[in-house]
């Protein structure tokens, strides 16, 4: 029985999968022109080149043979080349920006579910209280704030005008690291402002679902029974929060996608040399390529990230892992 | 009849009075509405210059015919920042609206009919919600070209889901009552049943979420601007914030450039979000934070 979920979540992640390959395939598909004759313009190239380049690349097949060499190339890492940076491989260039997102995603989900889900316990313990309102009132206050705006504020804030903190980018540029230790430093250092701008921003969802359920589950009669038996608050408190856990951890796989929103719009501000930065890059250079690559990149972070955080789900659940629901 | 009418108008008064003059939230939510509500229907006698024209020398710091300087063409900021109001609910009130239309129309159907319909609709929406939006809504964009009207429909393509999914549940549990039954049993259709019965159940929930949506809609708007993707003809706040992030406007410290359209941003949605907690209070009392334990 505990498998019939797993299987199930298994069955949607192969689904979500083709649907996003079927989607990659066919959105640069639809455009005018073809990657050759784009590349062609831009560069000027001979016929001949144009007419290797679309042999190489398929174009003039069949669409379910073009679909066939499309699945082949992907897993082979062959994505095509960067109307940009052309001779740029496509997979090259994401390759290099993967590990800065990833690590910008990693720190800012940790702190986002943190910070949201304290506040959230904090709140709905002490429901009704000038706490309470603070909290909840301060968490609708930040909920609507643009991420790009806040990063924008406080890189002026703390770059431009106190220069606490660097205005962009991942490192010092052409710095030289005596230790490894300070090659960590100086990533932190950068990391700190981009980090802070998601977290600000992307915390109140948490929050505020945290402090509902808190508030709904105190209502319910185990917390009367722990409070009669005579628990002290503290354990009182316990039983609660670990029940208030499962809505936020649900919404950390629903709303992950919104951190990669963020990531692409904090890394744009702060210029950091990410996957969204490289998004917000070929938008502007209208490099269809890297925009379809950087996509799938990120889609495919959300879609393993969000099954992992089903596993998790599952974990915390008992209902779920002994198949009861 | 008559009785009737102005029972029901006297119930939604007091609704109405609930929401927005007892519940402070509400309170505030429709006050900040209200303010931008205003300054988009007078825009045309608010806004000092036209937007779209260059008046001044480009990136003029804030002066006395400039409050909020000018861009990096020559054009009036503060009128930029008023006309985009009107974009904003624009925005804000459309893609929500076309999105609870195909919510309700899906919802309705995989819940009141079932079967293979209900399984096709919830595995779609099963799919979508596991489906990162934002980055595919920014490829969408990017697809369909810059146009206020492609971004709303690229909007609505995804503000759908929740909204069907919630209408789907409500459907399923207001089907089993008896009252429904008894209309069946006296011949009604089910077009009759799904519109008279079922609709009046689930319109409350639409409405909330109309204006929850229009938080995200007006953000997303604003994000996907930002990032070069908005209507050149139809100028937002966040088209502003772009050109003011490619211009630099911040290295050459014009920060009223970048914080006055991000913070009317940030206002306008926090005002559709307070009114949508106000309702979604009034429907779940339980949450009500003057409730003390």
């Amino acid at each position: 029985m505990p498998m019939s979920f797993l299987v199930k979540r298994s069955i949607r992640l192969v689904i979500v999968f083709f649907v996003i390959l079927v989607l990659n395939f066919l959105l640069p598909r639809v455009m005018p022109g073809n990657p050759a004759s784009i590349l062609a313009n831009e560069y000027q190239l001979p016929p001949e080149t144009v007419k290797i380049l679309e042999e190489m690349w398929k174009l003039n097949r069949s669409l379910p043979e073009q679909f066939v060499a499309y699945l082949e190339s992907l897993f082979t890492g062959r994505w095509g080349y960067s109307y940009k940076y052309f001779p740029m491989p496509v997979y090259d260039l994401i390759m290099q920006r993967l590990p800065w997102t990833l690590l910008l995603l990693g720190t800012s989900s940790l702190t986002v579910f943190g910070l949201g889900v304290v506040l959230g316990i904090v709140a709905g313990w002490r429901r009704g209280t000038r706490t309470d309102s603070a909290i909840t009132f301060t968490a609708v206050l930040v909920y609507a704030i643009p991420y790009y705006w806040l990063a924008m504020m406080l890189q002026y804030v703390f770059g431009y005008v106190l220069k606490t903190f660097p205005i962009g980018h991942a490192v010092t540029p052409g710095a030289i690291y005596t230790t490894p230790l300070d090659f960590v430093k100086d990533v932190l250092w950068h990391l700190t402002l981009p980090v802070l701008a998601i977290t600000l921003t992307a915390y109140a969802s948490y929050t505020l679902v945290t402090r509902n359920t808190m508030v709904d589950i105190l209502g319910e009669d185990f917390i009367l029974v722990a409070k009669a038996k005579g628990l002290p608050e503290r354990r009182v408190m316990w039983h609660a929060a670990r029940n208030a856990l499962l809505p936020p951890v649900t919404m950390l796989a629903i709303r992950l996608g919104h951190i990669v929103g963020g990531a692409v719009f904090t890394e744009t501000v702060f210029s950091y040399p990410g996957v969204g930065y490289l998004i917000y890059e070929s938008i502007i250079y209208k490099d269809y390529p890297v925009l379809n690559a950087a996509f799938f990149m990120l889609a495919i972070t959300v879609i393993i990230a969000n099954f992992i955080a089903d596993l998790t789900y599952m974990l915390l659940d008992p209902r779920i892992r002994y198949g009861k629901r | 009849m008559a009785m009737k009418i102005r029972e029901l108008l006297a119930r939604i008064a007091q609704v109405l009075y609930v929401i927005f003059v007892r519940n402070r939230k509400g309170l505030l939510g429709l006050s900040i509405l209200l303010f931008f509500a205003a300054i988009a229907i007078l825009a045309d006698y608010l806004a000092p210059y036209n937007p779209y024209e260059t008046v001044a020398p480009p990136f003029q710091p804030p002066s006395h015919e400039h409050p909020l300087g000018t861009n990096d063409i020559g054009q009036d900021i503060l009128s930029e920042v008023i006309y985009g109001t009107r974009i904003s609910f624009y925005v804000g009130l459309t893609a929500p609206t076309l999105a609870a239309t195909i919510g309700l129309l899906l919802g309705l159907a995989a819940g009141y009919l079932g079967g293979a319909v209900d399984e096709l609709v919830s595995g779609i929406i099963d799919v979508m919600l596991a489906i990162p939006s934002l980055p595919l809504i920014i490829v969408l964009a990017a697809y369909l070209g810059p146009s206020l009207n492609n971004i709303i429909l690229v909007l609505a393509m995804f503000g759908w889901v929740g909204i069907a999914r919630v209408v789907r549940a409500q459907t399923l549990s207001v089907k089993e009552r008896p009252y429904i039954e008894a209309a069946r049993a006296l011949g009604a259709s089910d077009s009759r049943i799904m519109l008279r019965h079922i609709l009046p159940n689930v319109a409350p929930l639409m409405v909330a979420y109309i204006i929850l949506g229009a938080t995200s809609a007006i953000l997303t708007e604003a994000g996907l601007s930002f990032l070069g993707l908005g209507d050149p003809t139809a100028k937002s706040w966040g088209q502003v914030l772009h050109h003011a992030h490619v211009r630099h406007a911040l290295e050459l410290g014009l920060w009223h450039w970048v914080f006055v359209p991000g913070a009317c941003i940030a206002l306008m949605g926090m005002s559709f979000t307070l009114i949508g907690m106000a309702l979604e209070e009034y429907v779940n009392p339980r949450l009500r934070s003057f409730e003390a334990a």
